[in-house]
C-alpha cells in the first residue's frame, strides 16, 4: 500500500546538510491506522512530506498504491495528492477568505468534478463532521476544533485512500482532540488508511500501530510501554 | 478548471487592495485612451498635406531700403534672375506662405449684397508662374495667363477680376454641384466685387494650420508693389540646400539697396507651426508610459504582496491537488476579475472624460472602437504584470502547508 524502502532526504543550505532521513523504511498496509511519534526534528514531517508526494527524496525508493513514485512529473504528483491523499494540518491550513462550502470544494475543483457532483460531496462530508449547518460560515467564525473538522471533511471530500495528517490535534485542548481523534477512528473503520503524526502518547496509543522515528530513522514499537520518555520533549 | 466563482468571493472578503488597483487601472485607461485618441488627432493634422511641393521649396524677404530702391524693378529682374539660377525649377513673388501662421484672408460669396455671409478663404498673390512654384495641379479651367497680372499697390482695394480656387472653397461655396461647375461662375469679394473663376486646384492649405477651413485658398492674379515683399522658390529634387545658399547670396550682391533676410525651408516652416502639436504628441505620450509603468507596477506590488501572504495557502492548495498550472491560473484569473472591473469602469470614466473634454476644448468624441481596444491593452498589460507574481506563487513548495510558524 504504501512502502519506502531506504529512503534519503537531505536538507542543505550555505552552510549545513541535514540528514533528515536516512534509510527510512517504512510498510504500511491497507486500512492500517499509524500513530508516528518521536523527538522534535526528528523527521516525521519530512517522512509525512515525501509520503505525501509534497517533498521529493534523494535515495531508495517510494510505491504508493503499487506505483513507483519517483519518476512521476509535477502534474502527476499533483494528480496523485489530489485522487488518493488527504491532508490534515496541524494549524488547519483552512483558507481564510472562503467560507466551509468553498473550502471544502478547493480540491473537488482541482478533480475536475461537475458542480451537483461537488455540492453532494461537500455536503456529505460536512454532514459527517457534524457542520453541514455551518456552510455558510468563514473559519474565523468557528473554534479549533471545528476548524480541524472541516479540514477533515475537505481531506475526505475526495475520497481518498490515505489520510496523513500532522500533528492534527496539536493546536487542540484535550476534549477537542479526543473528538477529532475518535473522528479519525471512525473514518479509518470506513477503510481509509492513517499516518498521523502526533506528539501525544494518549492518542498515539488509541491507534492500529504505533511506530517511533529517531534521527531520520525508524524503530518500531508494538508495546506502548517500550516508548522512551525523549518522545514528549 | 475554471473558479471564478471562489475567486470572486475570496475577493470581495479582501476588497481593498484589489479595490485600489481596479480604480488605478480605470484611470490608467480614462487617460491613456483619451490620450491615444488626441494624439491620433494631432498627428492626422500634422500629416495633411499642404499642396506644396515641401520638400523643395523655400522662402525668403526682401526688404528694400535705399532711396533708389524701385519695387516693381526690382521684383521683375529678381524673378527673372532667379528663374535662371541653376538648380531652381521656378520662383515667385507671393503674399503669404502656406502653413507659415501669417497671411491675409477675405470672404467669397456667391450673391453680391453686404446681408450675404461669405465663405473665408486665404488669399495668395501669385503671377502666372504660381501655380507651377507652389506644386500645384489645376484640376478644372485653366492657369492665369501673363496678361492677366496686374500690380498692387499698397492700399488699393479694389481686386483683380479672375481667381483659381481650391477643390475644397468651389465645394464650400457651391455644396450642390460638382466642384468643376464652378469654373466660369462668379463670386462676390468685398461684397460686392465681381470676380470669375477660371481654373480650379487640387489643394492648397491657407497659412494657418488650426483653422478649421484650411483647404480654403484662392489664387490672385497679382504682383505686389510693395518695398518688402516675399519670394517662394522651388527647387529642383533634392538641390534645395545648395540652391538657397546660392540664392541667399545671389540676392545680396544683385541689388545692394535691400537686405535678404528670414529665409526658410518649408520643412522648417513645418515644423514650426505643427510645434505645439508635436510638443502635445510627446507629453501625452509620455504621459502615458508612466501611467501604464505606474500602474503595471502597481499590480506587481499588489500580486506580490498576496502571493506572500498567501503562501501557506498556495502550499495547501497544492497538497490538496493544484498542479503549478492551477496556481498560475489562479493569480491570472483573479487579475482578470480585478481588471475587468477596472476596464469596464474605465470605459465609463473615458467617455465621461471625452465628453468633458468635447464640451470644454472642442475636441471630437472618441470613435467608439477606441474603448475595447483600451480594454484589451489594459487586460494585456494586467497580464503581463501578474505574470512574474503568479509564477512565483507556482513555484513555492508544496511542502510549506506543514511548515508550522
Ligand atoms: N526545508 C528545510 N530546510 C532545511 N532543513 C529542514 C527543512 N525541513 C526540515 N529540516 C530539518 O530536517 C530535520 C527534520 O525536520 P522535521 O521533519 O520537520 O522534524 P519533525 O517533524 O520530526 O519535528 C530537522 O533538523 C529540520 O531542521
Ligand atoms: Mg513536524
Amino acid at each position: 500500500m504504501l512502502k519506502m524502502t531506504e529512503i534519503k532526504k537531505v536538507f542543505r543550505t550555505d552552510l549545513v546538510e541535514t540528514h533528515a532521513l536516512r534509510d527510512f523504511n517504512l510498510h504500511v498496509d491497507e486500512g492500517d491506522f499509524v500513530a508516528v511519534t518521536g523527538p522534535s526534528g526528528s523527521g516525521k514531517t519530512t517522512f509525512l512530506n515525501i509520503a505525501g508526494l509534497l517533498e521529493t527524496f534523494e535515495g531508495g525508493s517510494y510505491q504508493l498504491d503499487g506505483e513507483d513514485v519517483s519518476h512521476l512529473n509535477d502534474k502527476q504528483r499533483s494528480q496523485m495528492r489530489n485522487e488518493k491523499i488527504g491532508f490534515i494540518f496541524q494549524s488547519f491550513n483552512l483558507i481564510p477568505d472562503l467560507d466551509l462550502f468553498d473550502n471544502v470544494d478547493v480540491p473537488l475543483r482541482y478533480r475536475g468534478f461537475n458542480a451537483p457532483e461537488r455540492r453532494k460531496r461537500i455536503e456529505q462530508s460536512l454532514d459527517l463532521v457534524g457542520l453541514a449547518n455551518r456552510m455558510k460560515h468563514l473559519p474565523s467564525q468557528l473554534s479549533g476544533g471545528q476548524q480541524q473538522r472541516v479540514a477533515i471533511a475537505r481531506a475526505l471530500a475526495g475520497e481518498p485512500r490515505f489520510l496523513l495528517a500532522d500533528e492534527p490535534t496539536g493546536n487542540l485542548d484535550s476534549k477537542m482532540a479526543n473528538s477529532v481523534m475518535s473522528l479519525l477512528q471512525d473514518i479509518n473503520d470506513r477503510g481509509t488508511t492513517i499516518v498521523m503524526v502526533t506528539h501525544d502518547q494518549e492518542l498515539a496509543r488509541q491507534a492500529k500501530r504505533n511506530i517511533y522515528v529517531r534521527d531520520g530513522k525508524v524503530s518500531e514499537l508494538h508495546e506502548v510501554s517500550e516508548l522512551p520518555d525523549a518522545v514528549t520533549a | 478548471m475554471l473558479e471564478i466563482g471562489p475567486i470572486f468571493r475570496a475577493l470581495m472578503r479582501n476588497k481593498v487592495g484589489a479595490i485600489l488597483i481596479a480604480i488605478q487601472i480605470a484611470i490608467t485607461m480614462t487617460i491613456i485612451v483619451n490620450a491615444v485618441f488626441i494624439i491620433y488627432e494631432r498627428s492626422q493634422k500634422m500629416q495633411r498635406e499642404s499642396g506644396i511641393d515641401e520638400a523643395n521649396s523655400f522662402y525668403l524677404s526682401s526688404a528694400g531700403f535705399a532711396e533708389s530702391f524701385n519695387a516693381k524693378v526690382s521684383i521683375k529682374e529678381d524673378l527673372a534672375a532667379l528663374r535662371q539660377l541653376p538648380g531652381v525649377a521656378n520662383a515667385i513673388q507671393i503674399n503669404a506662405i502656406p502653413i507659415s501662421g501669417g497671411g491675409w484672408s477675405m470672404g467669397l460669396q456667391t450673391q453680391a449684397g453686404a446681408e450675404y455671409d461669405g465663405v473665408g478663404v486665404a488669399v495668395y498673390m501669385v503671377d502666372e508662374h504660381g501655380v507651377d512654384t507652389l506644386d500645384l495641379e489645376i484640376i478644372a479651367g485653366e492657369n492665369f495667363s501673363p496678361s492677366d497680372i496686374g500690380w498692387r499697390e499698397t492700399a488699393q482695394r479694389l481686386w483683380p477680376d479672375k481667381i483659381i480656387i481650391t477643390k475644397s472653397m468651389a465645394e464650400a461655396l457651391f455644396p450642390d454641384d460638382p466642384f468643376e461647375t464652378a469654373v466660369g461662375k462668379t463670386v462676390f469679394i468685398n461684397d460686392t466685387e465681381p470676380m470669375v473663376i477660371t481654373g480650379i486646384i487640387d489643394k492648397l492649405q491657407a497659412p494657418w494650420v488650426g483653422w478649421d477651413r484650411v483647404e480654403n485658398a484662392m489664387l490672385s492674379p497679382e504682383n505686389l508693389n510693395y518695398e518688402s515683399t516675399r519670394y517662394f522658390i522651388r527647387a529642383e529634387p533634392g538641390q534645395r540646400d545648395s540652391v538657397m545658399k546660392n540664392v541667399e547670396e545671389f540676392l545680396a550682391e544683385s541689388n545692394t539697396g535691400r537686405i535678404i533676410r528670414s529665409m526658410r525651408s518649408i520643412e522648417e516652416t513645418r515644423e514650426r507651426s505643427y510645434r505645439g502639436d508635436s510638443a502635445m504628441i510627446k507629453i501625452l505620450t509620455t504621459v502615458m508610459i508612466i501611467l501604464t509603468v505606474v500602474t503595471a507596477l502597481g499590480i506587481v506590488g499588489l500580486a506580490s504582496f498576496s502571493v506572500n501572504r498567501r503562501k501557506k495557502q498556495i502550499g495547501t492548495r497544492r497538497a490538496l491537488g493544484a498542479s503549478q498550472g492551477a496556481i498560475l491560473r489562479y493569480f491570472m484569473l483573479e487579475n482578470f476579475l480585478i481588471s475587468s472591473v477596472g476596464v469596464f469602469l474605465g470605459a465609463a470614466l473615458t467617455v465621461g472624460l471625452n465628453v468633458l473634454l468635447v464640451n470644454q476644448f472642442d475636441l471630437d468624441p472618441i470613435d467608439w472602437f477606441y474603448i475595447p481596444i483600451g480594454m484589451v491593452i489594459l487586460w494585456i498589460v494586467g497580464q503581463l504584470a501578474v505574470f512574474g507574481p503568479a509564477k512565483k506563487a507556482a513555484n513555492i513548495a508544496p511542502a510549506i502547508a506543514t511548515r508550522t510558524v
